[in-house]
């Protein structure tokens, strides 16, 4: 059982300018659509800076109309993860995820309870008693990392020049552990597109 | 149809065969409509069945699932699966396979793995997970040889996890329990096969060859249709429906099966019955055409026999028992079989009895004398003389009944003999007889008997009887009954009252006949000769005539006398053609003697026949004319006794053609004043029998003397035949005799000693002829 924390992180990360280096991932389908909620994580070789991760977006995880909002969220490691409650009925939020483990047993409209993800994966959450509602918290140790947007294309700025490891994680993906890894060679001036064609698997009778 | 010889057999045949014909039909129209019915309706049931066991399966498979998704949603046991805790989710796993009675329950990780399937291999997870993957979720499934019926519930913690899998076993049993289910009797069985292995029966593991086969041939043609199957048990009808599978490459089936012959059981004592109907009902038509047919031809094969018996000749009645048509031509039949035999006899007694006495004919006897042994047997002809004059006196009638008592008086004499009729006067009767002898003393005994007056009623009648009798089996080619006939003549001729047949006497008419036909040559040849004969006028003291005479001097019978061979031509109808070359060659030997200055009247003999032709008197009278000739025809008063008119007027004719008629031989036979009236000749000519033996003073002289005055004094010329003396020559001169002819003036002689008797004698008279004027 895990302890509920709730952690409110402000957002005060502004645009960074591309002094460094960029990397545009368009991330598509087999049939060329565009393929949203896909985790696009940097590692470059020179390794990742030191230090605590802070990201743009919030470290929280709702549930409203019987969904986890939003469906993928990406959370350093170690981090507290607020699951506050929107809707009328409770909620029985669990994951068993290796690691990550937590329960959140029945808690009501306006109710938030919070998480710390230890481990660096992916917890895969449900309500016990909507088989319907499930989520992903993608736990990552690095601070480069961004998720696809409608139109299935992430952009992380100020990257170090030189070799990098880009790994394109999504729930439905075709891969072992849900994941790719490529290489790529970061510049340290202007923008590196890549674009990469992905499989993805039937959501398994989830809303996703 | 041609085949059959009896009536009966071909009525039988086509009767039964028709009706045969028409069982056979229905009994096959029923056959093929309860087969076809019983088809349609196994298939009904089994299409029916069908949709039970689809639902059955269904039902089956829900509650599989129904079970697995309870333990996928159990939290706990999501959780233990979650946490990796083996022996928690082996014990909840144990727990449902007890609890729901299922042969497999295990868990098949999203990574392959498997929980709760110890015996399983990684292999068997692999080939599990891809199924999975690739979303089955129920179905046919294959374990390590075993075949299940299974259902996959994923487990949701909250993402895929992996499956729960639940599985019961195929076996027998559970096919069983489908079976019972089913509203008819029907098989069922699973068969899988691997890629193209192939099938297999898991709940029947006996199944095999054909059986086999033959499932499998409608497994594969599973359209959902039911089909035929030929197994070895008969006919089934089948349907197969396909099942889903686990396995990749892996196939099922759900046969479901029904014997026909099942379906057409109850059909079958229907069909034996229908059978058995029949079969009774072609015995019973057999039997009944047989007798029907029978009855009508029974009384047809009767008249049949009849009328072959009719046709041989024989007795022939047919036995009338119905009163149809069939007995109406049987009773016509025997009504016209009696009248057959009726005028056939009375034909026969008719051809064999002479009508008018009753007695039998000649036919008769000769059919008698046929059968009887010629040896010692004799045929006796019994004539009644003067029968003629006997007849004209007692007339027609009495004169036969007289016939009819003469041979009734023959059977009292001769009872063992038989007497027929032979003509209007005789009788012929049959004699057996040692002896030719004793035959005519037999017969002149008969001749005795029979000479008695006959008794007519009220008249008595004096019979004269000749008999003639010849041997049966003597060799001549008359017949015995002619024989007996002529030497009925013959005996008559001699006066006697009884004569056997005397063959010399008869001659040969056979001979006769060629005689004939040797003369019509002989006028070629030159074997008949002319031969003349002149006459003496004694006014004139000059040979005025001569009479053309016939000699035939015949190669092989020697001298032929006229008196023979112009009989036997005036019989036979030859007699014109002699006259016709007679006149021809008298014509022509008149011309000769004119050319050698001697113009003398040819007398030519004409037979009395002739003058019943008036044809031919006119090709006499042209043949004549046209030579020019001076003919005397010289005719006996006989001549015109036959058709005295038509002979006086063919006379008239010859005489008005300038021709003389000479009365011949006048003073012989019939000589008749009437004739010497009626005949308007020029010339009468005394036969030589009273010329002969002239004297003066007898008899003879004094007729001579006399038929000359009566000659003179009807406007006739007197010539003597016979003229062999000087005296008689001397004797005709003074009794006013015109002309004489005769041995004495000269004998008949050829044309050319004629020419040359004549020529001399012209200027000194002939030695040994005398003349006398």
């Amino acid at each position: 059982m895990m302890r509920l924390f709730l952690c409110l992180l402000t957002l005060m990360m502004a645009p960074m300018p591309a002094v460094a280096g960029d990397l545009v991932m368009t991330v598509r389908d087999a049939g060329g659509r565009a393929v949203p909620d896909a985790v696009v994580t940097v590692y470059p070789a020179s390794g990742t800076p030191k230090g605590p991760i802070r990201f743009s977006w919030p470290l929280t995880v709702a549930q409203q109309n019987l969904q986890f909002q939003p469906f993928v969220l990406i959370a350093p490691v170690g981090s507290a993860v607020a699951f506050p409650n929107r809707d009328k009925v409770q909620h029985h939020v669990y994951s068993f995820s290796a690691g990550n483990r937590f329960e959140l047993k029945l808690f009501g409209r306006d109710e938030s309870r919070s998480v710390t993800f230890k481990a660096v994966g992916v917890a895969a959450i449900g309500c016990n008693i909507h088989d319907g509602m499930i989520g992903y918290v993608k736990v990552v140790d690095t601070p480069y990392a961004i998720k696809t947007g409608a139109d299935g294309v992430a952009q992380l700025s100020g990257l170090p020049s030189g070799k990098a490891t880009v790994k394109i994680w999504h729930p439905y993906l075709r891969a072992p552990a849900n994941e790719l890894s490529r290489p790529v060679v970061l510049v340290a001036a202007g923008a590196v597109r890549q674009t990469v064609a992905v499989e993805l698997r039937q959501s398994a009778g989830h809303g996703h | 149809m041609g085949r059959f010889v009896h009536l009966r057999t071909r009525l039988t045949v086509l009767y039964a065969g028709l009706f045969g014909f028409a069982v056979l039909l229905t009994a096959i129209a029923v056959f093929v409509s309860v087969s076809a019915n019983a088809r349609r309706q196994v298939q009904d049931e089994l299409t029916a069945g069908g949709a039970v066991f689809d639902q059955i399966w269904a039902l089956k498979s829900d509650q599989l699932a129904d079970g697995a998704r309870v333990l996928a949603r159990d939290f706990g046991f999501r959780a233990a699966l979650a946490s990796g805790d083996a022996p928690t989710v082996d014990s909840a796993l144990q727990n449902l396979r007890s609890r729901l009675a299922l042969d497999r329950a295990f868990f098949v990780g999203a990574d392959a793995r498997l929980t709760g399937a110890p015996e399983l291999d990684a292999a068997a997870g692999e080939a599990l997970w891809r199924a999975l993957d690739g979303g089955a979720d129920s179905g046919v499934l294959q374990l390590g040889g075993q075949t299940y019926q299974a259902v996959a519930e994923p487990v949701m913690a909250p993402d895929l996890i992996g499956w729960i899998v639940f599985a019961k076993s195929l076996n027998r049993a559970e096919m069983e329990s489908l079976e019972a289910l089913a509203a008819i009797p029907l098989s069922a069985t699973v068969l899988t096969r691997t890629g193209e292995h192939g099938w297999r029966s898991p709940d029947n593991p006996q199944l095999a060859g054909d059986d086999l086969a033959q499932l499998a041939g409608a497994a594969k043609s599973g359209n959902g249709k039911p089909t035929q199957l030929h197994g070895r048990q008969g006919e089934d009808i089948a349907l197969a429906k396909p099942l889903s599978v686990f396995g990749e490459g892996e196939q099922a089936v759900l046969v479901l099966r029904y014997p026909l012959k099942l379906a057409m059981a109850p059909y079958n004592a229907l069909m034996v019955s229908l059978m058995l109907v029949g079969l009774l009902g072609l015995a019973v038509m057999i039997a009944g055409s047989w007798f029907l047919a029978r009855s009508i031809t029974r009384p047809v094969s009767a008249l049949d026999e009849a009328v072959r018996r009719l046709r041989d000749g024989e007795d022939a009645k047919v036995e009338v028992s119905s009163h149809d048509e069939i007995g109406r031509l049987a009773l016509s039949f025997n009504v016209m079989a009696a009248g057959i035999r009726e005028r056939e006899s009375r034909i026969t007694a008719l051809a064999l009895t002479d009508q008018e006495t009753d007695l039998p004919n000649r036919r008769a006897l000769e059919a008698v004398l046929e059968k009887t042994p010629a040896d010692g047997l004799y045929v006796v002809a019994v004539g009644v003389d003067r029968f003629p004059q006997v007849r004209a006196a007692v007339g027609y009638g009495l004169a036969a009944a007289m016939l009819r008592q003469l041979g009734l008086r023959v059977g009292q004499t001769w009872p063992d003999s038989l007497c027929a009729r032979l003509s209007s006067e005789r009788l012929i009767v049959m004699l057996k007889a040692d002896s030719l002898e004793s035959a005519v003393s037999m017969t002149g005994q008969l001749v005795e008997d029979l000479s008695h007056p006959v008794q007519m009623g009220e008249q008595t009648i004096d019979v004269g009887i000749s008999a003639g009798l010849a041997r049966v089996s003597e060799d001549h080619p008359a017949s015995p009954i002619d024989r007996a006939g002529i030497a009925l003549d013959q005996a008559r001729g001699a006066h006697l009252p009884v004569a056997a047949f005397d063959a010399q006497a008869y001659g040969d008419p056979a001979s006769k006949l060629s005689l004939m036909s040797e003369m019509l040559r002989a006028f070629e040849d030159g074997s008949i000769q002319m031969a003349y004969q002149p006459k003496h006028d004694l006014r004139a003291g000059a040979i005025s005539g001569v009479e053309a005479l016939l000699r035939w001097k015949h190669p092989t019978r020697g001298f032929v006398s006229p008196d023979e061979f112009v009989e036997l031509a005036e019989e036979t109808g030859h007699i014109e053609a002699l006259t016709r070359w007679t006149l021809i060659k008298a014509l022509e030997d008149q011309k000769t003697f004119r050319d050698a200055g001697h113009d003398l009247l040819m007398s030519v003999n004409l037979s009395g026949r002739m003058l019943g032709n008036p044809v031919f008197a006119r090709e006499m009278i042209a043949l004549i004319g046209a030579a020019g000739g001076r003919i005397c025809l010289e005719i006996t008063e006989t001549a015109v006794i036959n058709n005295p008119e038509e002979a006086l007027g063919i006379i008239e004719s010859l005489r008005d053609a300038g021709i003389a008629i000479s009365i011949d031989d006048y003073g012989s036979g019939l000589s008749s004043l009437t004739y010497l009236k009626q005949i308007h000749a020029d010339e009468l000519k005394i036969d030589k029998a009273f010329i002969l033996t002239l004297d003066q003073g007898s008899r003879d002289a004094l007729l001579v003397k006399s038929t000359i005055d009566l000659a003179h004094s009807l406007g006739m010329k007197v010539v003597a035949e016979g003229v062999e003396t000087a005296a008689g020559l001397a004797l005709l001169g003074g009794m006013g005799c015109d002309i004489a002819q005769g041995y004495f003036i000269c004998r008949p002689r050829s044309l050319k000693e004629v020419i040359d008797f004549l020529s001399p004698a012209e200027t000194a008279p002939a030695q040994g002829d005398a003349r006398t004027a």
